[in-house]
């Protein structure tokens, strides 16, 4: 028999190494005994997991039907000279690419699939702007929002995860301040020339929380000095 | 056994421990446990088969499937064949998925080894016990061996006891409600998870007497020394991966309400105490941390508080609205519940079913007894004990690659002048 030098606990005969601490077995006296049968059985076995089509296709069901009945209603029967229905056809659509395309999507980064979301949103403002003859808001508002939107939504979920909290506090309020610029610029352009006002304000109050954030962020003595004063 | 329990129409309710496994049973949660008996010669499969097929009959509680109703879960006694003696896995304890009708107990074979895996919303470990006892003389009879009836064991020519499948949760509760406060958060003693489908079981063997022995030398029973060594492990755990503030490390130990409240039920009946140290509070030597867990244990395991708080247990499983809510809603409302208050506020589980006892004749044919625990939400060890003989047999099993928790334990005990010999399922 042989022990582990480490922990000193008596090992199996045929363990090459120590399961608590990984030592390699090294006794020229009781060499490791490959020819004994384990322990324990080799052979895994894995139960079906939750089968999540099944859930995909119930909900592909319930939103292709809310969908599907609305745009025949549409068609059939109520204000027919309106295409409300494909507002409604939108919606559904569009969250069937929220609630859907991630349980069939299983191994897809999450970025890839908050991409796709956000494609979904830009389909459904198309579709109402089909439905109430806007393009023109579409193209130079609702676009531009959108995108400024998805940009600082992406770039967030992408650089948040590996930050420590001080650091997503100041991309969190970075991100924002650099919302609120961009819709005042788009709300601007849209209603005639650009002339910053609130968003200003806002990003100057977003500043001065960013910097002293900042500061502490990259200075050792302030940081320690903080954790002491606001410990929890 | 009341028309309400609906045993007269073939169905029965489940009871509350059995509500809780049942709503919080998923693909990463596993309310499994596994009792294995390894024997002195090679299992005969077809004399097992046969003693499974014997002995079931006796124990109408055990061969149930699991109904899902519009309020609630309730169990059906199973007419399919069945269950069948499989060939083990490295894998135990794998979860039960309602939707793919699997068997709520399970019969395995490996060499010397005969394993039984049980769903939690069955029974507790002590029931589970009494089905495998007597499976095991039913098994050893069938070799040929003269096994009478006794230490527990019952006869399976015998008619059914209704006794045996009573609610004692419902029996014993009181008619006032106190409603309790929900323990503090604890440090969860996670690691880095497995891919799923693993479970990493570490056994460790150790002589009864000479623990005995050291535990009585710390002036605290054998289930009191090793809850404090685990705690120890996982607060040298908690100091390594350097916390700016640390949490207490507190344990769920599951008690046998039997002795405390007479009952004869197979099914569940168990509460469990929280014997808990705070790093916070200054450091612990395992002198202290052991006599802190013996006065916890004394001072909480009493009738007026267990019964307290089963009352209010079952207050709940009682309150009209939350009856009248759908199962898929109260699932949803009891698992989080459940990650809330039974399992934030404690680092790992440790359960000792206490001694596995066979009449003499049987003694010769058992070397030893294992059990292991199904896997938690996160990935941690979960620790579990059985002792047979002079032989305490100490489970470490969990889905997290670390094996530091284990490590610690078994060290302490080595340094405690204890032989431990360490078996694993790990591969290398």
């Amino acid at each position: 028999m042989s022990y582990c030098v480490n922990c000193g606990v008596e090992l199996d005969k045929d363990a090459a190494r120590c399961p608590l601490c990984q030592t390699p077995v090294v006794n020229p006296v009781c060499p490791v005994d490959t020819t004994i049968p384990p322990n324990f059985p080799v052979e895994r076995r894995e139960v079906e997991p939750v089968n999540r089509r099944e859930l995909a296709l119930l909900l592909t069901a319930m939103l292709g039907c809310a969908g599907g009945c609305c745009v025949l209603l549409n068609v059939l029967f109520w204000w027919r000279e309106m295409p409300w229905s494909a507002i409604v056809a939108g919606a559904c659509a569009m969250l069937w690419v929220w609630t859907v395309v991630p349980l069939l999507l299983r191994r897809v980064p999450s970025l890839v699939l908050v991409g796709l979301d956000l494609l979904a949103v830009a389909g459904f403002l198309y579709l109402i702007a089909l439905a109430v003859d806007g393009l023109d808001w579409l193209v130079r508002l609702a676009l531009p929002i959108w995108f400024g939107c998805g940009v600082v939504l992406l770039f967030l979920w992408y650089i948040l995860p590996r930050r420590s909290i001080l650091s997503r506090c100041m991309l969190i309020l970075g991100g924002c301040v650099v919302l609120m610029l961009w819709l005042e610029l788009c709300i601007d352009l849209f209603l005639g020339s650009y002339q910053p006002m609130w968003s200003i304000v806002v990003a100057a109050v977003g500043l001065t929380l960013v910097l002293p954030l900042l500061v502490i962020r990259y200075r050792p003595d302030l940081r320690r000095e903080v954790r002491r004063r606001f410990h929890f | 056994m009341g028309r309400r329990g609906g045993h007269d129409k073939g169905w029965f309710q489940l009871d509350n421990a059995a509500m809780m496994y049942s709503a919080i049973q998923s693909g990463n949660y596993s309310a499994v446990y596994r009792f294995s008996a390894v024997m002195t010669k090679e299992v005969d499969t077809q004399a097992l088969q046969r003693a499974i097929d014997r002995t079931l009959p006796r124990f109408p509680g055990f061969h149930v499937k699991i109904r899902k109703g519009v309020f609630w879960y309730y169990f059906e006694p199973d007419d399919s064949p069945g269950p069948f003696l499989q060939k083990d896995i490295q894998n135990p304890c794998q979860p039960v998925y309602f939707q793919n009708k699997d068997q709520l107990i399970r019969f395995f074979y490996y060499r010397h080894r005969i394993s039984m895996e049980v769903f939690h919303a069955l029974a507790d470990g002590g029931g589970a016990l009494v089905l495998f006892k007597t499976l095991l003389a039913v098994y050893l009879r069938e070799l040929g061996e003269e096994i009478p009836n006794q230490e527990g064991i019952l006869d399976v020519e015998e008619a059914p006891d209704p006794q045996e499948w009573e609610d004692a949760y419902a029996r014993y509760t009181r008619k006032r409600v106190r409603l309790g406060r929900s323990d503090p958060k604890a440090y969860p003693c996670t690691g880095t998870p497995e891919p799923f489908y693993t479970l990493n079981v570490t056994m460790g063997f150790v002589s009864v007497q000479a623990l005995r022995q050291v535990a009585k030398g710390h002036g605290a029973s054998i289930t009191e020394y090793l809850a404090a060594v685990l705690i120890q492990s996982i607060l040298a755990r908690q100091r390594r991966e350097g916390r700016r503030r640390e949490l207490p490390v507190a344990l769920a130990i599951p008690i046998n309400l039997r002795p405390y409240f007479p009952s004869r039920t197979l099914r569940n009946f168990i509460l469990t105490v929280r014997p808990s140290i705070d790093p916070e509070l200054g450091d612990y030597t395992l002198e202290e941390i052991i006599s802190q867990v013996h006065h916890h244990m004394r001072l909480h395991i009493n009738r007026q508080e267990m019964q307290g708080v089963i009352t209010r247990n079952v207050f709940f499983q009682r309150f009209l609205p939350l009856q009248l809510i759908p199962v898929p809603v109260k699932n949803f409302v009891v698992d989080l519940a459940y990650r809330l208050a039974g399992n934030r506020p404690y680092s790992t589980t440790y359960t000792n079913p206490g001694a596995f006892r066979v009449p003499k004749e049987m003694e010769p044919h058992i070397q030893h007894m294992e059990v292991v625990l199904g896997q938690s939400y996160a990935p941690r060890v979960n620790c579990a004990s059985i002792s047979y003989g002079d032989t305490m047999e100490i489970t470490f099993a969990g889905t997290v690659k670390e094996t530091d928790v284990e490590r610690d334990f078994f060290r302490t005990l080595v340094r405690d002048g204890l032989h431990v010999k360490v078996t694993s399922n790990r591969r290398e």
